[in-house]
């Protein structure tokens, strides 16, 4: 059955829109990410106009993670002041990320900032998640213990303006965090992804926060952080297509719960490694589509509209 | 169809064809099988029916001899969409990537433009008639904002026009008009999801002998309806809300996902 979808202003088979959404909630169910690092690139690939792609996405992924956030926060997996400072970043960061988008899109180069963007922060997490993982497999293998316990003191405990978040029994400076929101505010808006992928690690590895508020507080600021970008880039772009959003969460929705059964079946390396792989081919996959001689040189955008 | 058909027999009768007393010149009588196309949620591109009917020349010569004009018309039907400006892009390496580097704005170019004929059409006018009347892909009038070598116009309208061929919203039919007794003929043509929306105009031109004596206008209407016109015009009209409402749709499906799904567990 095809589906006329009124942004995107294409028509297209409804049940390959569902299958996609459930695939990639599949993954993200099974994984326990976003999936918008996979769906963005998949919806440019079926030919949906990358800046459409990219805000859609932003409101998907507002749709997955408020249900995620609603779940850890009842059970008390966020903290919702380290969550407000993510959030203050976030919407700054979101709002220069979306007037760099709309610079981008009227000058042309938006679908290869995507690409770009998308090649170097793919190719960067999955290839240094991949060695890590094979790492602690070959660590395991060999029976060692890894290191555990308190970090030493680095520079992040140097930084100036320090904030005590009651959750984390942390202090530390609000500089950091409101970076690291920032960041991910950026990357919501230009590449259409929830930036989890950049925030779990960086929450974990820089802010060295206990685990157990990460992905509560990690989603908790997703939600805030893509809703902004959808409402920034529905008054920049007029890119966000409802409709589109709304075929894939409900693919997504089903999708999810079969992924996470799966995942639990699964051990943590490996799926690490299996994520790891997919993000990579993702990345390589963007990564030759730029550098090959396209079959058609030349493209058409109408003037003082938005796609 | 059998309305269509029986509205191609009240043309011909009120076009008076059966009771032809007096010498005058060609006639033609148009119709389209639809004066709007919707875009709605299922639309995946239409087909559109172009038709008519011609009356022939009748001349009397020299007292009650008859003559009969007109055993070789053709017909070109010529659609357009409004006319709007467009960036035409070209890739061109930039270190190892291929990246959009030089662009040429084409001012007044129609969105949607189709054309059909009874023969080949350079079997029918001169490149100078075609160009006079608009008809014809290779004959399109473009016009370049920023000055443009005469190679370079080359490569662009060649890449402008390969990119609307590709999308199906150019085309060229030649000999595909069907004429039935020199009298009736029809001409079908195709309209893609991803047509512009607006106003359109169909032009049937009747030419003899390598002249048009007659053309006849249309206008077509192409719009998007229900929801997919809520949406659209939303989204343009009132962009902060419509954001606002994308937002509080998204939450409440998120939250409603949710909710199921931990019922069902």
């Amino acid at each position: 059955m095809q589906i006329y979808l009124p942004i995107a202003e294409m028509s297209i088979n409804i049940f390959l829109l569902l299958f996609m959404g459930g695939g990639v909630g599949f993954l993200s169910g099974m994984f326990g990410v976003g999936g918008g690092f996979l769906m963005t690139p998949l919806l440019i690939f079926i030919g949906v106009p990358p800046a459409v792609a990219v805000a859609t996405e932003a409101n998907q992924i507002t749709a997955a993670s408020v249900s995620g956030a609603l779940a850890h926060g009842r059970r008390g997996g966020i903290d919702y002041k380290m969550g407000g400072v993510l959030i203050v970043g976030g919407a700054v960061g979101s709002y220069f990320g979306s007037m760099l988008f709309t610079i981008l899109k009227a000058t042309g180069q938006v679908d290869l900032m995507i690409s770009l963007s998308y090649v170097v922060f793919l190719g960067g997490i999955g290839g240094m998640m991949f060695v890590e993982s094979v790492r602690s497999i070959l660590r395991n293998r060999r029976g060692d213990k890894p290191v555990t316990g308190r970090r030493s003191r680095t520079w992040v405990d140097a930084l100036p303006f320090k904030m005590r978040f009651r959750a984390s029994k942390m202090y530390i400076s609000a500089i950091l965090p409101l970076a690291i929101g920032a960041l991910v505010g950026v990357l919501a808006a230009i590449m259409g992804v929830g930036g989890g992928f950049i925030m779990v690690p960086a929450m974990i590895y820089l802010l060295n926060m206990p685990i157990n508020v990460v992905i509560g507080t990690s989603l908790f600021q997703i939600t805030f952080v893509t809703a902004s970008v959808t409402f920034l880039h529905s008054v920049n772009t007029q890119t966000v297509d409802v409709m589109l959003a709304l075929i894939l969460l409900t693919g997504a929705v089903i999708g999810a719960q079969v992924g996470a059964r799966v995942g639990l079946k699964l051990k943590g390396e490996q799926l690490r490694i299996l994520l790891a792989i997919l993000v990579l081919v993702v990345c390589g996959k963007m990564a030759v589509d730029l550098v090959s001689k396209p079959d058609e040189v030349y493209s058409i955008t109408p003037v003082g509209r938005s796609h | 169809m059998r309305s269509v058909i029986i509205h191609i027999f009240r043309l011909l009768l009120c076009g008076g064809l059966f009771f032809s007393h007096q010498a005058r010149a060609e006639r033609m009588v148009t119709d389209l099988s639809s004066h709007a196309i919707e875009i709605t949620s299922q639309f995946s591109g239409t087909e559109l029916m172009i038709f008519g009917a011609i009356e022939r020349a009748i001349t009397r010569s020299r007292g009650q001899n008859i003559v009969v004009e007109g055993i070789d018309y053709d017909i070109i039907v010529v659609v357009e969409s409004g006319r709007n400006d467009l960036v035409v892009r070209r890739k061109e390496l930039i270190g190892p990537i291929w990246a959009n580097k030089s662009f040429r704005t084409l001012e007044n170019v129609p969105g949607y433009y189709a054309v059909t004929t009874t023969r080949p059409i350079n079997q029918i006018l001169t490149p100078e008639q075609q160009r006079l009347l608009g008809a014809g892909i290779d004959r399109l009038k473009i016009d370049f904002k920023e000055p443009v070598s005469k190679e370079e116009e080359k490569n662009f309208r060649a890449g402008f026009i390969r990119n609307m061929k590709a999308k199906k919203l150019y085309s060229q039919q030649e000999g595909t008009i069907s004429v039935l007794d020199d009298i009736l003929f029809r001409a079908i043509l195709y309209f893609p999801a991803n047509m512009p929306v607006g106003g359109y105009q169909v032009e049937v031109h009747l030419v003899r002998d390598g002249e048009v004596i007659l053309s006849v206008e249309s206008p077509l209407e192409v719009g998007k309806k229900g929801l997919e016109r809520l949406i659209y015009n939303f989204a343009h009209d009132s962009p902060a809300y419509y954001g606002i409402m994308a937002i509080i749709l998204a939450l409440s499906a998120g939250w409603l996902g949710g909710f199921v799904t931990r019922k069902m567990q």
